[in-house]
């Protein structure tokens, strides 16, 4: 029985010069980045690694600056295995050379924090016949999908290469060197983000200057700016609009509704005593109601509110009645102004101006 | 002769019938009871056998009714063709994740693993992913322009401010907002309520911080949370969308599937005030004069519901929740609860009184 090294678990400290060397002697398990290498996620896991043992120590042989460090497992193997269990097809970037050789070699290397997972703990070699099943559920994976990847779509379980992956503990992960980079310039930048008392006199005073700069100018050129975006001229159709003489009106029933004028958005009312000018806007939502005659009431098609035909609601969800203009007499032609509006719920139908005695 | 009398007069009869059934309160009653009957018995009926048959007796109840003009016309409206196809998308979608929460239910009490158990939670973006998309965007394009050729969009007369179309429906997804701006004002139905669905959907995650029904299918474990979602999104969104779409008509009154759209036809909706119903009714009293005296009773009636109804509902059947949410977490859920439950609350009493407001403070535009 030989004593051989599997390795559990690796990872990057901080130093890499991004030479590309780990990442051509072990392909899938480094990634060399723009400005580090990091641990491909796959490689978090011991069932990886194990196989790939040999690549890894070649990898940390070559690094030039010694930044790949890794923890291992002793196992005894089986003395007349021509070829290690770890050395499968699969594994095609594996490396001819003995693995008794490159074992005792990466000893010094092991000088960095050793916490080995107790989750990884000591698996049994498999002997030379049996294949060891770790490496049958990669090989499994690896040809299931053309190569790209371990999954299975519909698979019932987990799968073995999956299931040391998943039972790692997160904190249990090596350090990585991108997240160790990451984090110091971080506390670099917020050591010089550090306000000195000298910086704050004379940002502030920059500050009060240009703050009194704008002030100052928007105070000067401020209303002329304002000016500006408003129009010269409006185009504004004249609110006051004829609507015949006063005698068409006269004879009207109480109760009629006039709807010459609707394209101008008023209705002619005759009410019990007087005329009036109803606005067409339903006051729910602004839509435009319509006159039924034989119901004698304004029906809103948008929620349904019904008015009288004094406007007054009665149904529907309209919280107030509709609106009346303002309505006069001139040389027997009655001219209603829809700039001035009365509105009943505030009592206003009653003023001079909502109406025309008959 | 008479036979083919009798059978269009039977076939009148169960028009009528079925006319009776969409008035609104009866078909938002009959909604809501076959919800809770779909719930309670979600394993029998999400099982292939009894979904097939009910969809299958659907369909034909549907080409069936096509005989009927009125009906036809309203289905195949280009507007309306959406909403048929949505009322079959919700349906199939709800059978879809009852059946494998129906299936999973059944598992967890036989002790064997979901359906989902092993399955990996990764998926490949290329080409999984990638693909799907490719095909499920060519399909939507194939099928955007045979609609497109097939069913023209309406032209209508040009715009006029003057004029609106009777009866004037917002696009289809807002007939939710528009039916509930028939039964509120305008900021509680357009602004308020609204928000008030936002903002509870945003506060769901922290509501409900229970993790059950994470990742895999389930009923059993969260009839609650299901329940109360459900009743939201399908009796108060989309059966007000179908209220909207097929049975509101001209003059925005409600039409049964059989009737004519008869823009004249009569319809006596003078409204009731609650303040009459309290003061003048049942009280015999003329109307107190201030407006805070006068809606006193509304404005105590809606305070109770909002107060006592936390205390109540927690006496009823929230004793666990609330004690396992904390007390804040809890009011929130009471409030959105309430306020959902007060739209149909309104409705009802829209439908059979005629309410106008519980509290009617016109004189603020307070108005609820």
């Amino acid at each position: 029985m030989a004593k051989k090294q599997l390795i559990t678990k690796v990872w990057i400290e901080e130093g890499c010069i991004v030479c590309d060397a780990c990442e051509t002697a072990a392909p899938e398990v480094f990634e060399v980045m723009d400005d580090t290498c990091v641990i491909r996620p796959d490689a978090l896991n011991a069932e990886f690694t194990k196989p790939r043992s040999e690549g890894i120590v070649d990898a940390a042989e070559e690094c030039p600056v010694d930044v790949i460090k890794f923890d291992s497992d002793t196992v005894e193997v089986a003395d007349e295995a021509p070829t290690e269990p770890a050395a499968a097809p699969a594994t095609e970037t594996q490396t001819a050379p003995s693995p008794a050789k490159k074992a005792p070699a990466a000893e010094p290397k092991k000088a960095a924090p050793q916490k080995a997972p107790a989750s990884v703990g000591k698996t049994k070699a498999p002997s030379a016949g049996e294949p060891d099943p770790s490496i049958q559920a990669l090989l499994e994976a690896a040809t299931s999908r053309g190569g790209n990847a371990g999954i299975m779509r519909n698979s019932t379980e987990v799968p073995t290469s999956a299931q040391g992956w998943r039972a790692t503990d997160v904190d249990n992960l090596p350090p990585d060197a991108r997240q160790a980079k990451v984090v110091e310039a971080a506390q670099k930048a917020k050591k010089q983000s550090a306000l000195h008392r000298r910086d704050f006199v004379s940002n502030s005073a920059v500050a009060i200057g240009w703050t009194a700069f704008g002030v100052g100018t928007g105070i000067s050129i401020g209303p002329a700016f304002g000016r500006f975006m408003m129009p010269n001229v409006l185009e504004e159709p004249d609110p006051r609009i004829r609507v015949g003489k006063i005698t068409r009106y006269m004879e009207m029933a109480p109760g009629d509704v006039n709807e010459d004028y609707k394209p101008q958005g008023i209705w002619m009312i005759r009410d019990e005593d007087r005329i009036a000018a109803l606005n067409i806007i339903c006051t729910h939502l602004g839509c435009i109601p319509n006159w039924q005659p034989n119901d004698r009431k304004f029906k809103c098609p948008c929620h349904g509110s019904g008015y009288y035909s004094d406007g007054i609601n009665f149904e529907g969800p309209t919280p107030r009645p509709l609106e009346r203009f303002k309505i006069t007499i001139k040389d027997g032609i009655v001219i209603v102004d829809k700039s001035k509006k009365y509105q009943y719920e505030l009592g206003q139908w009653d003023q001079p101006g909502s109406y025309i005695l008959v | 002769m008479d036979s083919i009398l009798a059978a269009s007069s039977t076939l009148d009869s169960v028009k009528h019938f079925i006319n009776v059934a969409c008035e609104p309160h009866w078909f938002l009653i009959i909604s809501v009871l076959a919800f809770f009957i779909f719930l309670i018995g979600y394993r029998t009926w999400t099982k292939p056998i009894v979904a097939g048959t009910v969809s299958a007796l659907a369909t034909l109840f549907f080409l069936a009714s096509c005989a009927d003009t009125n009906f036809a016309k309203i289905v195949t409206k280009a507007d309306n063709v959406p909403i048929v196809i949505m009322m079959v998308t919700v349906s199939f979608l709800l059978w879809l994740a009852f059946r494998q929460a129906a299936i999973n239910d059944e598992r967890m009490e036989k002790g064997e693993p979901l359906i989902e158990a092993g399955a990996d939670d990764k998926v490949l973006v290329w080409p999984d992913l990638v693909y799907s998309e490719l095909i499920a965007l060519v399909l939507c394009t194939a099928l955007l322009i045979v609609w497109a050729i097939i069913l023209r969009a309406p032209l209508e007369q040009p715009a006029d401010p003057n004029v609106a179309p009777n009866p004037a429906k917002a696009p289809w997804y807002f007939l939710g907002l528009q039916e509930m701006l028939v039964y509120f004002d305008p900021w509680l139905a357009g602004v308020v309520f609204p928000g008030l669905i936002i903002v509870g959907l945003l506060a769901i995650p922290y509501i409900d911080k229970n993790p059950r029904g994470n990742g895999y299918y389930t009923f059993k474990e969260r009839k609650f949370a299901i329940t109360t979602f459900l009743f939201g999104f399908v009796i108060l969104w989309v059966v007000l969308i179908i209220f909207g779409t097929f049975l509101r008509g001209p003059n925005w009154n409600f039409f049964g599937p059989y009737e004519f759209w008869d823009p004249h036809r009569p319809a006596a909706l003078l409204n009731t005030e609650f303040h009459d119903l309290f003061w003048v009714n049942t009280l015999g009293r003329p109307l107190p004069g201030h407006y805070l005296i006068r809606e006193l009773p509304g404005i105590v009636l809606l305070g109770a519901y909002f107060m006592l109804g936390p205390v109540i509902m927690k006496w009823l059947f929230f004793r666990k929740i609330s004690r396992d949410i904390g007390f804040i977490r809890y009011s929130v859920l009471c409030v959105l609860i309430l306020f959902m439950l007060l739209m149909p609350i309104k409705m009802v009493l829209r439908w059979t009184l005629n309410l106008h407001y519980i509290v009617g403070i016109t004189e603020w535009f307070l108005n609820v």
